[in-house]
C-alpha cells in the first residue's frame, strides 16, 4: 500500500460513518482525485460530496458558514499553497467563530506541495506558516499510525483544523510499524519506540529521514527514540526533552523552508531545560534554487550525524 | 387598508424611528467619549434594515459588514444590550466580546458579521448551502455594500450561491462612498444589474427610501428566493446622514463624508428627520403618515428608548 492509499482509505471511512457533512474541494471527485487522496468519497447520511468552482476564499467561508449552522465541512485542497486565497476566512473568520463553542466541525485539507518540481510552489512547504497567524491547529500525516490518529481523533472533531499531506510521499510504500506509537496530546507528538544512543524528533515532513536515521543507528548496533512532531501548535515539549536527557543527544530534523520554524521552540526549550544535553540540528534554508523545479530532497547527512554522536 | 394592515404599517413606522433615535443616542455617547470602539453609524439605511429585519422567518439567518449597527437595532427585542456591546459591558447583546464591527445576535437570526470588506458572503455561503443538508426552509440574508461589492469575495460567493441554487437575499448598500472616495473617483462604473444577468440571477434596485414599499420587495425577493432556488440581488441606492462642511482654521470650506465614529452635525433634538428631502428615510415616513404622527410616534420611541423599555 502507498501512504496515499493508506490515508484515502482512511478518509473514506471516516467520511461514510459521519452525518451532516460536507465534502468540497475542486476536482474531488474527477480525474485524478487529488492525485488519489479523495477517491471514491462516499457521502453518508445528509451529507454531500461537491465538486467546487474555483474560488478558495470563498470555500474557506463556506466552512465557516456550515458550521455556524451546525454542519460539518472538509474542503480538500490539490495544493497548500491554494490556501494563501482563503488567508482573510482562516485568519479574519476563524477569530470571530471560534468564540462560539459549536458541535460542527470544520476541516482543511491540503496537499503540500513539496517534490520540488512544482518550482516556486514547492518553496512554500511549512505548515506552521497557515496555522500560526490565528493559532488554527494544524497537523502533518507522515504514514500509517499518524493518518489514523489525526484522521480519527481531528477530521470530524467540533472545531477547526488544517491537515497536510506531503506530495512527495504519495507514491512511496507507507510506513508500517509493528508496535503502534504513543500517542502525546491531541495526536501532536507520536513516539516510536525507546532508544539509548539519541532523541530524535522529526517536524514537518521529515519523518522519513528520521526512520533512515533510527536505521543507521541500528547498523552500528546503537538505537535512537524517534518522535514525530505532527501539531503545529504543542503546548508541551516534556516528552522529548526527558527523553533526550536520559539520552543525552537531541536530534532535530526539519524540513520547513520557512523562517518560522517550530522546531525552534524545541530548541529554545532544550537550551532552557536540558542545557547539557548536546543539540544536532538539521533544517532547511530557503534557497533561490528552490525557485525552479528541482528535485527536492531534503539530506540530513545521516553519516555525518551518526560520526557526531558515535564519536562523542 | 384593514386594521391587521394599519398596525403592521404603524409597527414598522415605529420600527424606523426606534432604529434611527436608537443610532441618534448612539451618537450622543460617541459625542460623550464613553463608546471606545468604532461605530459606523448609519443614519439614512434605516428603510433597507427595517425591511430586511421584517421581512426575515424563524430560522433564517443575516449576515453583517462593519455597518451594521442598523441591522442588529432593527433584530433586537432591547436598545440598551446594543447599547451596552458598544460599552463592551457584559450585558450586552454578545456580552461585550464582539463590540461594534463583528456585532451579531444568533438569537435574533444575525448568525455573523465581519469588519472585513466582502468576508461575510463567503461565510453566508456556507450558511446557505447549510440549509440544504437541514433541510429546512430558510433564507440567508446577505448585506454589503458598493466597496464590498469590489471585493473578489463578491463575486465568487455570488458564483457558488449560484451553482447550487441556494435561496439567498444579497443586499448591496450603495451609498456610493468607501471611505473618503466616492464611486467615480475610484473605479469604473458597474451596472449590477448587467452583472446579476450574467450570473442568471434577478436583481431588484431600491432608492425610494420609503419603507412600506420596500418591505413588500423584500417580501418579493425572499419568496423568489425560496422558491426558485437562487440568489436574487435587491441593489438600494441611499446616502449615508452624518456628512458636513468643515472650515478649518484659514483653509477653504471642505466637505467631509461621515464614514464611522461621531456624526458631528447631527443631534438627537434635532428629530425626526435630519434631512427634508427624500434622502431621508424618516422624512419619506413623514410624507406617509403625516408630520403630526411622526412627531407623536417618534416622541413615544424616545421616551420609551430612554426608560430602556425598547
Amino acid at each position: 500500500m502507498s501512504y496515499i492509499s493508506d490515508v484515502n482509505q482512511l478518509l473514506r471511512a471516516k467520511v461514510r460513518a459521519s452525518r451532516k457533512l460536507v465534502c468540497f474541494g475542486q476536482n474531488i471527485t474527477a480525474g485524478s482525485c487529488l492525485g488519489g487522496l479523495t477517491r471514491g468519497l462516499e457521502a453518508g447520511t445528509a451529507s454531500l460530496v461537491l465538486n467546487t468552482p474555483n474560488s478558495e476564499n470563498t470555500l474557506v467561508g463556506v466552512g465557516f458558514g456550515l458550521m455556524l449552522r451546525g454542519v460539518s465541512g472538509i474542503f480538500f485542497m490539490k495544493q497548500l499553497d491554494f490556501l494563501l486565497l482563503g488567508m482573510d476566512q482562516l485568519v479574519n473568520s476563524y477569530n470571530i467563530v471560534r468564540r462560539r463553542q459549536l458541535s460542527s466541525s470544520f476541516t482543511m485539507m491540503c496537499v503540500v506541495v513539496d517534490s520540488g518540481y512544482e518550482g516556486p510552489q514547492s518553496r512554500l512547504n511549512t505548515l506552521g506558516d497557515f496555522s500560526s497567524m490565528a493559532n488554527v491547529p494544524a497537523y502533518t500525516i507522515t504514514n500509517l499510525h499518524d493518518a489514523r490518529s489525526v484522521i480519527d481523533r481531528h477530521l470530524v472533531a467540533p472545531g477547526c483544523r488544517i491537515i497536510a499531506v506531503s506530495q512527495r510521499l504519495f507514491r512511496d510504500e507507507s510506513l508500517r510499524f509493528d508496535r503502534e506509537p504513543e500517542v502525546h496530546g491531541d495526536s501532536s507528538l507520536l513516539r516510536y519506540g525507546s532508544g539509548e544512543r539519541a532523541t530524535i524528533a522529526c517536524f514537518n515532513f521529515a519523518f522519513r529521514q528520521g526512520c533512515e536515521l533510527v536505521e543507521a543507528f541500528r547498523g552500528h548496533g546503537e538505537s535512537a527514540t524517534l518522535f514525530s512532531v505532527n501539531a503545529t501548535l504543542v503546548p508541551e515539549w516534556s516528552p522529548i526533552l526527558e527523553d533526550a536527557q536520559r539520552t543525552g543527544c537531541l536530534i532535530i530534523l526539519d524540513d520547513s523552508r520557512s523562517t518560522n520554524r517550530l522546531s525552534h521552540q524545541l530548541r529554545l526549550a532544550a537550551a532552557r531545560r536540558i542545557p547539557a544535553a548536546r543539540v544536532i540540528v538539521r533544517e532547511r534554508a530557503a534557497r533561490d534554487e528552490d525557485l525552479r523545479p528541482h528535485p527536492d530532497v531534503f539530506a540530513v547527512g545521516t553519516e555525518g550525524i551518526l560520526k557526531e554522536v558515535l564519536s562523542s | 387598508m384593514n386594521p391587521a394592515g394599519v398596525a403592521a404599517e404603524a409597527e414598522l413606522a415605529r420600527q424606523l424611528l426606534r432604529v434611527r433615535i436608537g443610532q441618534l443616542l448612539i451618537n450622543e455617547r460617541l459625542k460623550a467619549g464613553e463608546i471606545k470602539v468604532p461605530v459606523h453609524l448609519a443614519l439614512g439605511h434605516e428603510a433597507i434594515a427595517v425591511a430586511v429585519a421584517a421581512a426575515m422567518r424563524d430560522g433564517d439567518s443575516l449576515l453583517l459588514t462593519h455597518r451594521n449597527i442598523h441591522y442588529n437595532l432593527a433584530r433586537a427585542e432591547r436598545f440598551a444590550a446594543e447599547l451596552d456591546e458598544l460599552l463592551l459591558k457584559p450585558s450586552g447583546v454578545a456580552q461585550g466580546e464582539l463590540g461594534s464591527m463583528n456585532m451579531a445576535n444568533p438569537a435574533a437570526g444575525i448568525v455573523y458579521t465581519s469588519s472585513i470588506l466582502g468576508n461575510s458572503l463567503c461565510v453566508g455561503a456556507g450558511v446557505a448551502l447549510a440549509s440544504l443538508l437541514n433541510a429546512d426552509d430558510s433564507v440567508t440574508f446577505l448585506v454589503t455594500g458598493d466597496g464590498g461589492m469590489e471585493e473578489g469575495a463578491f463575486y465568487e460567493a455570488l458564483e457558488f450561491l449560484k451553482s447550487y441554487n441556494l435561496p439567498a437575499v444579497v443586499v448591496l448598500e450603495n451609498n456610493e462612498w468607501s471611505m473618503a472616495t466616492r464611486i467615480e473617483e475610484r473605479r469604473c462604473p458597474i451596472d449590477l444589474a448587467s452583472l446579476a444577468s450574467a450570473f442568471a440571477v434577478p436583481h431588484q434596485r431600491l432608492g425610494s427610501n420609503d419603507v412600506f414599499e420596500y418591505l413588500p420587495a423584500l417580501h418579493g425577493a425572499r419568496q423568489r428566493a425560496r422558491e426558485r432556488r437562487t440568489p436574487v440581488i435587491v441593489e438600494v441606492a441611499l446616502k449615508t446622514l452624518g456628512d458636513r462642511w468643515m472650515k478649518p482654521d484659514g483653509g477653504d470650506e471642505k466637505y467631509i463624508n461621515y464614514h464611522h465614529g461621531v456624526a458631528h452635525g447631527e443631534a438627537v433634538e434635532s428629530w425626526p428627520a435630519l434631512r427634508a428631502t427624500q434622502e431621508d428615510p424618516v422624512y419619506v415616513l413623514g410624507g406617509r403618515i403625516g408630520e403630526d404622527r411622526l412627531r407623536a410616534w417618534a416622541q413615544e420611541v424616545r421616551d420609551s428608548l430612554a426608560k430602556g423599555a425598547g
